[in-house]
């Protein structure tokens, strides 16, 4: 086991900086630069903000001096926003993607997984109908018209929950529903699916045979095995909702770190780029590394060498 | 005189609502203190709130409120005193010297003297502060260029303070709209202390954040909010009505909408565009002022086809300008056959009153459009080359550019090929000269037409069409020293004349701008420059 974990610290540094160098590439070849605008500025002050930001620097002293700070924890300043560093973005903007991505997470996962289980065990009756017409509906419906749709009935009609920003709790719920959707959506499809195949496995029916009631053989032997899949795909599932939308940050006006994944690309904001790429890659990484080190609490069969 | 002043108004406004009844009984009376608060909503934070620093559209409404320069403007777009009570223009107009008010103070409760203004002003001028409106001073200042690159020595520069009142800057040449750049945030003053304490991250804490004008910063939450409090230390503080200013950052304007009428804030810029007609109809509450600004689009002068002044002459007369104002985006703006937007007036003559339309009128005119095309060697369309038409991605831009191409290619029987990229991109394009026609427009930094003339001075940085004519250059540089402004704007409309004689953009509207506010709320005013003002407003019962 110290072994694989060992190997597994390894293969992802190196996926780190593959990733690394790749984005720092290819931002530097997109057209544009941090200062490109509909004003243009005289060649003495656009070499004097070159200057200060050391973009007169060949690339690969940029990048360079880009890794240096890096392995002193520094995701260097931002060039868009006059003071911030990255490491500030990330520490003000992460909070709130956190937060939200995590109330998420859980309703996600206390709502899909009984409704999967349902639907299975109630196979082609009503219960299982009205899952799957939720399921699809959620896998179908973009999450920025859940997001309107929920605003226009909550927040203008009813007036229940605010419309924009992180005041209180309930500032959280509309987001929460709205990014859940999808996921909410899929996994019960998925859970519903593997129960299905589960159940029909010959152990089930052995089970059933040695008379263990009906309760056990689905929690003791169906579940832990149909919960497989569902937790394969829960990683990136809970690394997308924890590290934020940009789409439902951006529509319920929430100050988290998912406006800074576009806005930084459009403002070529390089430090920043680098910054949450990296940041969201070295989450991925951990999420799926500590889901593959969860298998074998959940299934005794998968040991790693 | 000041306090007489207000009272002779109070009085008039109180004869106006007896004679005519046209003003209700509560926009005149203030709300109870507790109730001063507004919370309005913008739609992105600014890259920074450092006056000296930043160019940007969205730290406007933080600045104006927060700082103040030497003179300010009115709800009438005058130029008023801010911290100069008064000042002196010298006979050969070249230098100022303006005369602070006494005790001002900065929001700490420090003095404040023209020595801060003259660290502020030359923060801008400093290469190592990464000034991104720099270009703001430079050209006009004495010996400002030369200390930015480096060859002269700070006290060399034309920016003196003679003693703690008073300012003495020393112009290069006469220049009649130096007070309206006076009145721009990057004329600022700035506190040296805590610049020096806090280097660049004096503007991120509400602590060290220091500001001298009507209002200043109590809470700074990065991407959420900026709460802002009157200001006791502000000179004229008994007159601020206002107890709390707040913005709030919303970036989707639906979402914005929604907020406003559920009453969570009380007022927002960037009105949907897909609601304008409704809320024209509808709302009490939405406010439209005339921009000074100019939506054109802009063609390569030294790239065929429109090397040719005729194509672009056709180009200009196959648009119709109305339908895409009304039906196309269903704004209030005017239609244009000309860059200089109306706003600049002259012995109460705005100074484009009675311009010519250059053959142009508000719809299109496909006939004398094809004759234009014909006689560039292309009738009825036939050989003319597929050309591209350049946006930057962008739901308006782009109903925008579908209803000109349309226009185009039914009434020119020509091919448009359309091109769409992210602004940093196209702006890289268009900097390199890679287009044919794109979507460009200017709104104006000051309230002079030399906000827009240099966009077409042979080699000038923002002359993107590489237009050049000698007539115009000279003409535009008379201008910008001519301190006669009745014979400057006799001059601007030979300038005008003489550049649309060749087409060398495509006129299409002068800007308006929509806001809403809150019906409940009074004596905030947005100026054509787009810097909005809460100095004077006030909530109402």
């Amino acid at each position: 086991m110290g072994r694989y974990i060992a190997k597994r610290i390894g293969m992802s540094v190196v996926t780190l900086f593959v990733l690394i160098c790749l984005t720092f590439a290819m931002m530097h070849a997109i057209p544009g630069g941090p200062f490109t605008s509909d004003r243009n500025v005289t060649e003495a002050v656009q070499q004097a903000l070159n200057e200060k930001y050391h973009l007169n620097d060949p690339v690969i002293v940029q990048f360079g001096n880009y890794i240096k700070d890096l392995l002193h924890g520094d995701l260097g300043m931002s060039y868009q926003y006059q003071g911030k560093s990255v490491n500030d973005f990330i520490v003000d903007g992460f909070p709130v993607s956190g937060k939200l991505g995590l109330v998420t997470t859980i309703f996600v996962l206390l709502a899909s997984i009984p409704m999967g289980i349902v639907a299975a065990l109630k196979n082609g009756r009503w219960q299982d109908m009205l899952v799957m017409v939720i399921a699809t509906l959620g896998v179908t419906i973009p999450s920025f018209v859940i997001a309107t749709m929920l605003m226009y009935l909550f927040s203008y009609k009813l007036g229940w929950l605010p419309t924009f920003g992180i005041s209180s709790w309930k500032s959280f719920i509309l987001p929460m529903v709205a990014m859940g959707g999808y996921s909410l959506a899929f996994l019960a499809r998925l859970m519903r699916s593997s129960l299905l195949e589960v159940m029909g496995q010959d152990y089930i029916r052995t089970a059933r045979s040695k008379g263990i009631s009906e309760f056990k053989t689905i929690t003791r032997h169906a579940l832990r095995n149909a919960l497989i899949p569902v937790i394969t795909v829960l990683g990136p599932t809970i690394a997308n909702l924890v590290t934020g939308s940009f789409v439902i940050e951006s529509i319920f006006a929430m100050p988290g770190l998912g406006v800074h994944y576009v806005t930084s690309i459009n403002n070529r904001d390089y430090s920043t780029i680098m910054g949450v790429t990296i940041f969201y890659a070295t989450f991925l990484i951990a999420i799926v590394f500590i889901v593959d080190l969860f298998y074998c609490l959940i299934d005794p069969r998968i040991r790693y060498e | 005189m000041k306090k007489q002043l207000r009272t002779l108004a109070a009085l008039a406004m109180a004869f106006t609502v007896a004679v005519t009844g046209t003003v209700t009984a509560k926009a005149a009376a203030p709300a109870a203190p507790e109730k001063q608060s507004i919370t309005f909503a913008l739609h992105s934070i600014a890259d920074s709130i450092d006056p000296s620093i930043t160019a940007e559209t969205y730290a406007s409404p933080i600045l104006t409120n927060v700082f103040e320069g030497l003179v300010s403007y009115d709800a009438d777009n005058n130029i008023i005193p801010g911290n100069a009570e008064s000042w002196e223009l010298s006979e050969d107009g070249t230098v100022y010297t303006f005369h602070l008010r006494e005790g001002l103070k900065w929001s700490d409760g420090s003095d404040l003297t023209a020595k801060d203004y003259v660290y502020g002003w030359m923060r801008v001028i400093t290469p190592e502060v990464g000034s991104l409106f720099a270009d703001q001073m430079l050209p006009y200042i004495v010996n400002a260029q030369e200390y930015y690159d480096d060859n002269a020595a700070a006290e060399d520069v034309g920016i003196k303070a003679l003693d703690d009142l008073t300012l003495e800057v020393t112009l290069i040449n006469p220049t009649p709209f130096f007070l309206g750049l006076v009145a721009t945030y990057t004329f600022s003053p700035v506190q040296q202390a805590t610049v020096e304490a806090n280097g660049d991250q004096w503007t991120l804490s509400a602590e060290a954040y220091v500001s001298n004008g009507p209002f200043y910063v109590t809470e700074i939450n990065f991407n959420e909010s900026y709460v802002m409090k009157k200001n006791p230390y502000y000179w004229n503080a008994e007159n601020v009505v206002l107890e709390e200013l707040k913005f709030v950052f919303i970036p989707e304007s639906t979402t914005a909408l929604n907020a406003f009428e559920g009453g969570e804030i009380q007022g927002f810029w960037e009105v949907p565009s897909d609601s304008l007609p409704v809320l024209r109809v509808e709302s009490d509450e939405l406010v439209t002022v005339n921009a000074f600004g100019t939506t054109f689009h802009i063609m390569n002068n030294t790239v065929e086809p429109f090397d040719n002044p005729l194509v672009r002459k056709a180009f200009n007369l196959a648009i119709d300008r109305e339908q895409l104002i009304y039906n196309v985006l269903g704004t209030d703006d005017i239609p244009a056959f000309a860059l200089v937007s109306p706003g600049y007036v002259v012995d109460g003559v705005d100074v484009t009153e009675g311009r010519s339309s250059y053959e142009m009128s508000p719809n299109a005119d496909p006939e004398a459009a094809q004759a234009a095309l014909a006689e560039a060697g292309y009738p009825n369309g036939e050989g003319f080359p597929k050309v591209t038409y350049y946006y930057s991605t962008n739901d308006t831009y782009k109903k925008t550019v579908e209803a000109l191409v349309e226009m185009l290619e039914t009434n020119l029987n020509i091919e448009i090929e359309m091109k769409t990229a992210d602004w940093a991109v196209m702006y890289a394009d268009i900097q390199a000269g890679n287009y044919q026609i794109a979507q460009y427009g200017w709104g104006g930094d000051y309230l002079h037409p030399m906000t827009f003339l240099p966009l077409f001075v042979t080699d000038a940085v923002n002359n993107y069409s590489h237009y050049s004519n000698p007539t115009y250059d000279e003409l535009v540089a008379a201008i910008m020293v001519e301190t006669d402004d009745a014979k400057a704007a006799e001059m601007i409309r030979q300038a005008e004349d003489s550049l649309m004689a060749d087409y060398p953009m495509l006129p299409l509207f002068h800007r308006s701008y929509s806001y809403m506010m809150s019906r409940n709320t009074a004596g905030y005013f947005r100026t054509p420059l787009n810097n909005l003002y809460f100095r004077d407003a006030y909530v109402v019962e």
